[in-house]
């Protein structure tokens, strides 16, 4: 006989109330470390007759900290309009929420901003993608979007100045600029109804991403990762001799870490203006050998080290459920190179996983 | 894979419409099957559905195996469904489509594991010898609502198969020929029918009968219960689809109840005649030397 | 082995020490899997269910696989709601294999997709996928509910906007379909043995409504049984939506508690201006 009847198991001994729960978990913040999972429940043996909603089941101190849930009616008071993650139930005026997520209110739009979603793009977003088909005019981008976003081939900046003519020689050429797996930062140019977009790289701080590593972490839109800010891009000084790097966090949540070469527009910003004015069509000449290789310039041991730390603290920013954004990063980064050297280890050690990634964002936390 | 064209927007909306306001295409009340002809072949065990458009025949046939080891006691049933590009071209062969998969899966739920057929009596010598009933499904043309016609082929092929008489005799197994021995009939439990509703409407509210291709296309969600006659459910399937109160799925059963009564009467009639066609004065005429000349 | 439903009636017990209408302890925890876009881990008894999410996404070049899955809508104005399932061989009592195309797990697949292409917004991303791939580690009845409140916790945990929860339970009834008597009490939840044995049927609700998206029934019984079976499921269903809800509440808290995501605004502010 293959089966046997196990005794049945005795539910919890106790049964906690959620907002017990609540009070423990903000005592010990970040005792879950990486992936959350203690998301468990003790189960109420409770008959369903009483339905749980939300204002009416919970005290008003902990109300700050809850969210709607899909199904959960915000409101049915007819003055609301329903934003994004909301919907109305054809027969009625009440506002459901559809995801879940915390509720926003911009003048009489109510919306719903979900814990976690795909990144959805915007106009003029500073995206990291990597080109997944190249098509006949244009190139198909994942940008970590609901869908691929297209690159035209009239949107880059074509080799031998930006004011040459799209020739049919480009067009067969068109992998030489981009191929499947190059990973490239743009911005979205226009977006179509069905929510795709459209991406550009007329500009010298755009185009083909090399000297560096890319780390993918949940962009807007869903909960931590890379936040919308002033500034996405920024070149900083490493520690312990590595150099500069450039961070591009892309809103769609990807990012790019990389040794910071001088671009030919940074040098004429260094050298006299009246220089770089003469010289901007020479310039254009000299971008356009780079801009489309793919070999990696030399890198430094220091630089590629600081870089993987740097990476680390990206990651380790994301585990701990803290937001990704410039503040953020460099803080973390100084805060890293600072453990780094009362490690036992020395400057070298860049670990940053596990108690070290908590230890750090604690200590971000705390400051 | 070739697709059947799908129905514009506008022919969707038609259709709903139309169904909004209880009028069918082709003039049928919602709970109103199209005619429903069904014959048998000369051979036992071959039965021919047609309802409207959709044609589906099904050939029983049996063989002598060895049971699976696992059953010693158990004869093997098995209904094999094939929906071929002859049917409708977004059917290929050899690939199962997710329609076919939920036929078989259907048909299987509704006459096998219902104990529709005593599967004990298929079994000759214990562990060594039993009779093998494979049911072949063939759809000859599609027009929608294959479950229904098909379920109720499967059945009545079923009941008008005769297996051939067989005998022990000290460890020997004789199987006779019909000449020698009329064949015997299966051992038959119930007759169980599928029932399929198609729902239409944003919130599933009009319950419809015996859809047609172009109101499957159409319909947002489905349910077939399988009846038989004395009340027992032997398998409901609302695989998804727009949400349906519980209540008219309920009323749905009722229903259905009353169809699967029809059906039942239909087959036990049609049995009927065709056992009084075969049997033109039984035994005596086959010793008659006159013959139809 | 037939299962001893004779002391049922003394004690009101059954096998496994329930009550007619107690659930088994549901367990669930979402947002399992880092690198998903949702994803979810469910226990309901001894029956355990790992769900990941991936989309709402553009297939890429690469397609033709088609995963075996189901579709939920056609390829144009919507979503596709795409099912895999993935049953352990070391998941039920008897090690069986269960190969790709095994006609039982292709009827799970397409049950969850259309289930939950049901209740999800897909006509919001056009071109796109919703995969949804399911592992099964350990079977102990009420599979198909499972599966189903898995994926709705995933779907949710993926922020893909939908209508409502869908939460699925099984109920069955005391005494087989020979039997037929009026007397039989309903059942909530059943386990192996019980499903084994006993009339049972599976049923998945929209939300709080009384609206049923799956009803799936495998086992003979009198059509005059299927009512209080219906009304104990449905019940039972909206009990699992609380533990659902429960589940992404609490963790949605822990989220806010700890800055990861901003603070909502109540409905309470709102309405004082």
């Amino acid at each position: 006989m293959p089966i046997t009847i196990l005794a049945p198991r005795p539910s919890r001994p106790t049964r906690k109330h959620p907002q017990e729960d609540a009070s423990v978990t903000s005592d010990t913040d970040s005792e879950a470390g990486g992936v959350d999972l203690d998301g468990d429940l003790p189960m109420t043996t409770t008959r369903p007759s009483k339905r749980a909603r939300l204002n009416t089941t919970t005290t008003q101190s902990t109300a700050a900290f809850e969210i709607v849930t899909p199904g959960e009616i915000i409101t049915d008071d007819p003055q609301w309009m329903r934003g994004h993650g909301t919907y109305v139930t054809p027969s009625t005026t009440a506002i459901t929420s559809s995801v879940a997520g915390t509720m926003t209110r911009t003048n009489k739009l109510l919306s719903v901003r979900p814990l976690r979603a795909r990144y959805t793009p915007e106009v003029g977003d500073l995206v990291v993608g990597r080109i997944v088909e190249v098509q006949a005019k244009r190139w198909r981008v994942d940008v970590g979007s609901t869908q691929l976003a297209s690159l035209p081939l009239s949107a880059i900046n074509l080799p031998g100045g930006i004011l040459r003519k799209r020739t049919e020689t480009d067009e067969l050429q068109i992998r030489t600029f981009f191929a499947e797996g190059d990973l490239l930062v743009a911005e979205v140019q226009q977006l179509f109804a069905d929510g795709g977009a459209v991406l550009h790289t007329r500009s010298l701080k755009y185009g083909k991403l090399r000297n560096g590593v890319f780390v993918a972490v949940s962009g807007t839109g869903g909960g931590g990762g890379v936040v919308r800010s002033r500034r996405q891009v920024w070149t900083m000084e490493a520690a312990n001799g590595g150099g500069l790097v450039d961070v591009v966090l892309g809103v769609n949540g990807y990012v790019w870490i990389s040794k910071h070469v001088e671009t030919p527009e940074a040098g004429a910003d260094s050298s006299s203006s009246s220089k770089a004015a003469a010289g901007i069509t020479n310039m254009e000449e000299s971008v356009s050998t780079t801009m489309y290789s793919s070999q990696n310039d030399r890198i430094e041991v220091e630089a590629m080290r600081e870089i993987a730390r740097l990476r680390g603290v990206v990651t380790a920013l994301v585990e701990n459920g803290l937001r990704v954004d410039e503040d953020m990063v460099v803080r973390g980064y100084h805060e890293a190179v600072e453990m780094a050297m009362v490690s036992a280890e020395g400057p070298d050690d860049i670990y940053l996983g596990g108690e070290r990634g908590q230890q750090l964002a604690a200590a971000l936390r705390g400051a | 894979m070739p697709r059947d064209a799908e129905p514009s927007l506008n022919e969707k909306q038609f259709v709903i419409t139309a169904l909004q306001e209880n009028l069918r295409l082709d003039g049928r009340e919602l709970d109103q099957y199209r005619p429903l002809e069904l014959s048998f072949g000369d051979q036992y065990g071959a039965a021919d559905v047609q309802l409207g458009k959709t044609r589906v025949l099904a050939k029983a046939t049996a063989e002598v195996t060895v049971p699976y080891t696992d059953r010693p006691l158990d004869g093997i049933f098995t209904i094999a469904t094939e929906l071929s590009p002859m049917a409708s071209p977004a059917f290929e062969v050899h690939r199962p489509t997710e329609t076919e998969v939920l036929l078989s899966r259907l048909l299987e739920k509704t006459v096998r594991r219902s104990g529709a057929l005593d599967t004990e009596s298929l079994c000759l010598v214990a562990g060594q010898k039993c009779w093998s009933v494979r049911v072949d499904v063939h759809v000859l043309s599609h027009d929608g609502n294959l479950i229904d016609a098909s379920c109720l082929a499967v059945v009545a092929a079923l009941r008008h198969f005769r297996k051939p008489d067989t005998s022990m005799d000290a460890g020997v197994l004789s199987v006779y020929t019909p000449a020698e021995r009329e064949p015997v009939p299966l051992s038959w439990l119930h007759s169980p029918f599928c029932v399929t509703w198609s729902f239409f409407g944003e919130e599933g509210e009009i319950a419809v009968l015996d859809a047609t291709w172009l109101e499957e296309q159409v319909r947002v969600g489905s349910c077939t219960v399988s009846l038989n006659k004395h009340g027992e459910i032997c398998q409901i399937a609302k695989l998804g689809g727009t949400p349906v109160d519980a209540v008219s799925l309920l009323q749905c059963t009722s229903v259905a109840l009353t169809k699967v009564k029809e059906f039942s009467g239909l087959l036990d009639r049609k049995l009927a005649e065709d056992l009084k066609r075969r049997d033109k004065g039984g035994f005596m005429s086959e010793l008659r030397a006159e013959n139809d000349r | 082995m037939p299962l001893d439903t004779s002391t049922y009636n003394l004690a009101l017990l059954r096998v496994d020490g329930r009550r007619w209408n107690e659930l088994r302890r549901v367990h669930a925890q979402i947002r399992t899997q880092a690198a998903a876009d949702g994803s979810s881990y469910l226990e309901m008894g001894h029956t355990k269910v790992m769900c990941v999410v991936t989309g709402p996404s553009e297939p890429g070049p690469r397609r033709g696989t088609g995963g075996g899955g189901a579709g939920g809508a056609g390829a144009g104005g919507a979503a596709e709601v795409v099912v895999s399932i993935v049953i352990a061989g070391f998941s039920s009592v008897d090690r069986k294999r269960h190969g790709r195309g095994d006609k039982r797990t292709l009827e799970l697949q397409s049950t969850v997709a259309n289930a939950l292409a049901a209740s999800l917004h897909i006509h919001l991303f056009p071109h796109s996928q919703v995969n949804i791939s399911l592992h099964v580690l350990s079977q102990d009845g009420s599979l198909l509910a499972a599966l189903i409140n898995a994926a709705a916790l995933a779907c949710v945990d993926a922020g893909i906007p939908m209508t409502d929860y869908v939460a699925a339970c099984t109920a069955g009834s005391t005494s087989t379909y020979a039997a037929n008597d009026e007397g039989a009490d309903p059942l909530l939840d059943l386990n192996h043995q019980e499903e084994q044995e006993l009339p049972g049927l599976t049923v998945a609700t929209l939300g709080e409504s009384d609206r049923v998206v799956v009803l799936v029934c495998e086992s003979r019984v009198q059509v005059s049984r299927l009512e209080g079976m219906l009304a104990v499921g449905v019940d039972g269903c909206k009990q699992v939506r609380e533990i659902l809800d429960r589940v992404v509440r609490e963790k949605g808290r822990r989220m806010v508690q700890e800055g990861t995501v901003e603070k909502g605004i109540g409905l309470n502010e709102m309405d004082v201006d």
